[in-house]
This record gives structure tokens, sequence and C-alpha cells, in this order.
């Protein structure tokens, strides 16, 4: 593991092949059996957590795996929370909820992440205190979705009560997708009128010359590369969201992002 | 005559052109120095939750009859001289972030060895005070670790935006300087028995 963080000093080289952490799910969905703990029940929780994510925002997210591959399981937590985006990125409101089940692999192990958003509501005592009380004496008899389904009966009205807001991302982004659309028109008009500007005054200095329509035109050329190089600039930071139009089931994950909070046991 | 005065216009688009393109390459380096900003202040935050748990975890180990009041007073000592280094955003060399990080390592190093001590008392380990304050230190470890990693994404994009052509041109005029990373610690035996092991 060392290696993967020794690189040039950053902690982003992560080597893709090495990397255990999964890539987000295509299509998205917010409960991910990857080690197949959760039968029919999974199709049910995804309908719960969908129905609370189009009522309050917040994104619940629930993973199961075989193997962390020797990530611990908070760094795996806070990985998918990242990397996925879970959450709305306005308010930082998911969880991760991170099953491993007892097996070859090693002990059980769960940790409850809660993004920035969540964490006064869920600070890591109070992670802590659900993951012993209500999952654990679940998950040691096998029982993993009561113990998920007694554990989110105490998150999401924590989580409800903190973040409630029904109207999506989407308004907000389709505003801000116009308003730079609208600064490049202007910006390649300023540049445009500037060009012909200078060529009309040189022109009418040179009693009308032949060769105007020609510097017009590059100067038009030139504008519209100008406009489009700076856009490519200016546009390079901009994040692009997972906020999707889905009419139905769960439009994707929003962006969250997540600091380490939360807490974790063994069973 | 003709073809000269052409060309004045020519130059104008030419320099308006230019100076639209420094002036967004020099926006680009202060989102990025922002970020940097930002990412930093959030690794103080998490570093000062720490220090901050510190004497309530220091009076809690007392009231045990017997401590060994050597490690306490090392834990005291590290607290006192890692709150002393601070840095500003501005401030972000190589040096200066290798200096904060040793202050805060080495105060990583004395919590791992008193949380290590406190295994032979378990009257104390099993008070609820003390299990609080447990999960709540690992807790911020947890923070500290991913902010740290967090700053340490937004310094490579910055040193990288910084040294790339043709922004390294400007960077150098506008004094936008490299700045440090975290590293990850050699000896993985520093913080025994404590398990937020991030990144080793």
């Amino acid at each position: 593991m060392a290696l993967l963080f020794v690189g040039a000093g950053g902690a982003t080289t992560f080597s893709l092949a090495r990397n255990p952490v999964p890539p987000a799910p295509v299509p998205p969905r917010l409960v991910n059996d990857y080690a197949n703990i959760l039968q029919q029940e999974a199709w049910g929780f995804e309908r719960v957590l969908q129905a609370f994510n189009d009522s309050t925002s917040n994104q619940i997210t629930i993973v199961t795996l075989n193997d962390l591959g020797g990530y611990s399981a908070s760094q795996m937590a806070f990985e998918i929370g990242e990397r996925w985006g879970v959450g709305n990125a306005k308010y930082d409101n998911g969880v991760v909820i991170l099953i491993k089940p007892r097996n070859d692999y090693g002990a059980g192990e769960v940790f409850i992440a809660p993004g920035y958003g969540l964490e006064a509501v869920l600070p890591d005592a109070v992670c802590k205190r659900i993951i012993d009380d209500e999952m654990i004496p679940y998950f040691r008899q096998g029982e993993y979705a009561e113990g998920i389904l007694a554990a989110l009966q105490v998150i999401m009205p924590l989580a409800a009560g903190e973040i409630s807001v029904k109207e999506y991302m989407p308004q907000d982004e389709v505003a801000i997708a116009l308003a730079l659309i609208f600064a490049i028109i202007a910006v390649a008009l300023v540049v445009f009128a500037v060009a012909v500007v200078a060529a009309k005054n040189k022109n009418n200095k040179n009693n009308g010359g032949g060769s105007g329509g020609q510097d017009v035109n590059r100067g038009l050329r030139m504008a519209v590369l100008g406009t489009l190089l700076s856009m490519g600039n200016a546009s390079g930071g901009s994040r692009s969201s997972g906020g999707g139009f889905g009419g139905g089931g769960f439009g994707g994950f929003g962006g969250g992002s997540f600091g380490g909070g939360g807490a974790g046991g063994r069973f | 005559m003709k073809k000269k005065l052409g060309n004045v216009g020519i130059i104008v688009i030419i320099v308006a052109l230019l100076v639209m393109w420094v002036v967004s390459i020099y926006n680009g380096l202060v989102r990025k120095d922002e970020a940097v900003a930002s990412a930093w202040s959030q690794v103080e935050n998490v570093y000062q939750r720490r220090a901050d748990l510190i004497p309530n975890l220091v009076s809690t180990v007392k009231g045990a009859a017997d401590f060994e009041r050597s490690t306490l007073q090392e834990v005291v000592e590290a607290r006192a001289s890692a709150t002393q280094v601070k840095l500003s955003a501005d401030e972000l060399t190589e040096a200066n972030v290798a200096k904060f990080q040793a202050a805060q390592d080495a105060l990583s190093a004395s919590l791992g060895r008193l949380l290590v001590s406190v295994e032979r008392y378990p009257d104390l380990k099993a008070t609820q005070n003390f299990s609080e304050l447990q999960a709540q230190l690992e807790g911020t470890e947890n923070r500290i670790a991913v902010e740290r990693q967090k700053f340490n994404e937004t310094v490579k994009v910055y040193n990288t935006s910084i040294r790339r052509f043709p922004a390294n041109l400007f960077a150098a005029m506008f004094h936008f300087e490299k700045k440090g990373y975290f590293t990850a610690k050699e000896g993985a035996d520093e913080a025994p028995e404590v398990d937020f092991d991030f990144g080793k």
C-alpha cells in the first residue's frame, strides 16, 4: 500500500489496476450489494432510499464488499463517498454505509461515513452507537438486512431533520449554463466589434482599401479562436454534475464530499 | 502603405487576445491557489480539533491512579510545540509544510504511545468517558488523514499548473511559488495499536 502514496509526494498517484475502490455504478443506484449478502431485500432498500433521496435530497448508499483490498473500512468508505460523489454537492449530505461480511478474507467490518453536511447530526459517537447497538447484534447472526434496516430507522430521521430539500440541482445548473453561453456570445461580439472598427478605421484613413473584408474575416476567425481558447481555460475547473434529469428511479450521485467523519466496528 | 495600416489592426487584435489569454492564465492560477488555501484551512481545522481534545484526554487519564507521568508529560509537551507551528496559507513552502508535519507527527507518535500505555489500565479503558474520547480521537485522526490527502491533491494540481508551459512563464512573474506536500510516514511503527493507518 505504501507504494501508492509515495510517488511524486502526492496522495493521488493511485495505480488503476491496484485501486480496490469500486467505480461508481452505471446506471447509478444506491444499493450496491457486491458481496451478495442481501437478496430480495436489496430492491426494497433501493426503493426506500430512492424515495428518501427524492423527498429530502439526502443520499444514503449501501455498499457491501467481500474484500477491502488492503484498505481499512474507514478509508474505503471515505473514498467511495468522495469518488462517487454521494450526496448533493451543495449540502454534502451523503452517507456511505459500508459492510464487509465475515468471510475468508477476515473479520466482518462495518463503517458509517456521513458527508460534511451530516456530521453534525451523525457525529462519530452516534455512528459508533448505531453500529454497536443496531447493526452488529444482527450481523453476528448473519442477518444483514435486519441490521441495515435497524440502522436506517435511526439514520434517516436524523438526516431528514438536518437537511430536507425537495427541489433538486438541475435548476441551478441550467441557469449557470445559460449565463456561460451568454458570456461567450458577449465576449465574441466585443472582440468582433473591435476587429470591425479597427479594420474600418484604417480603411477610412486609406480612402477605402480593397483588403478590408479580408481583415474583418481574419479578425472574426481570431476572435472566435481566442474566445474558444479562453473558454477552454475558464471551464477547465468546472465540475461535471452527476445530477440527472431521469424521470423515474435514481438520478445519480450529486457530487457530495466527505471529511473523514463517522465510525466503524468489527463483528 | 495600405498593407502597413492593415497590420496595425491585426496587431491591436493580437495584443487584445494576448491580454485576454494572460488574464485567463492568471485567473486560473489564482483559482488553484485559492483551492490550496481552503484545503489548508481544513487541515488546520482538523489538527486544531485534535489539539482541543488532548486536555480532556490528559485529565481523564490523569485520574487513573499511578498513571506514568512521563508519558502524559510527553503528550502535553508535544501538543504545546505542535500548536506553536502555525502556517498561513501564503507560506506553504516545502520546508514549512515539512516542519508543520514534523511537529504534528511528533504529537501523533506520543499520543500513540499514550494509548498503548492505557492498555495496561483496564479499569481506565473500560470507563465510558475514555471510550468516548477514544472514538473521538479516532474520528479526528480519520479526518486528519482525509484532509491531508485532499490538501495534497489540490497542491498537486497547483504545482503542476505553475510548472506547465506556458503558465510557468507567468507563474514566476506573479510570484506563484511551489508548495509543499504532506508525505506518508516511512516507519509504520510510530503510532501502534491505533487503527487509522490511512495511506500506509
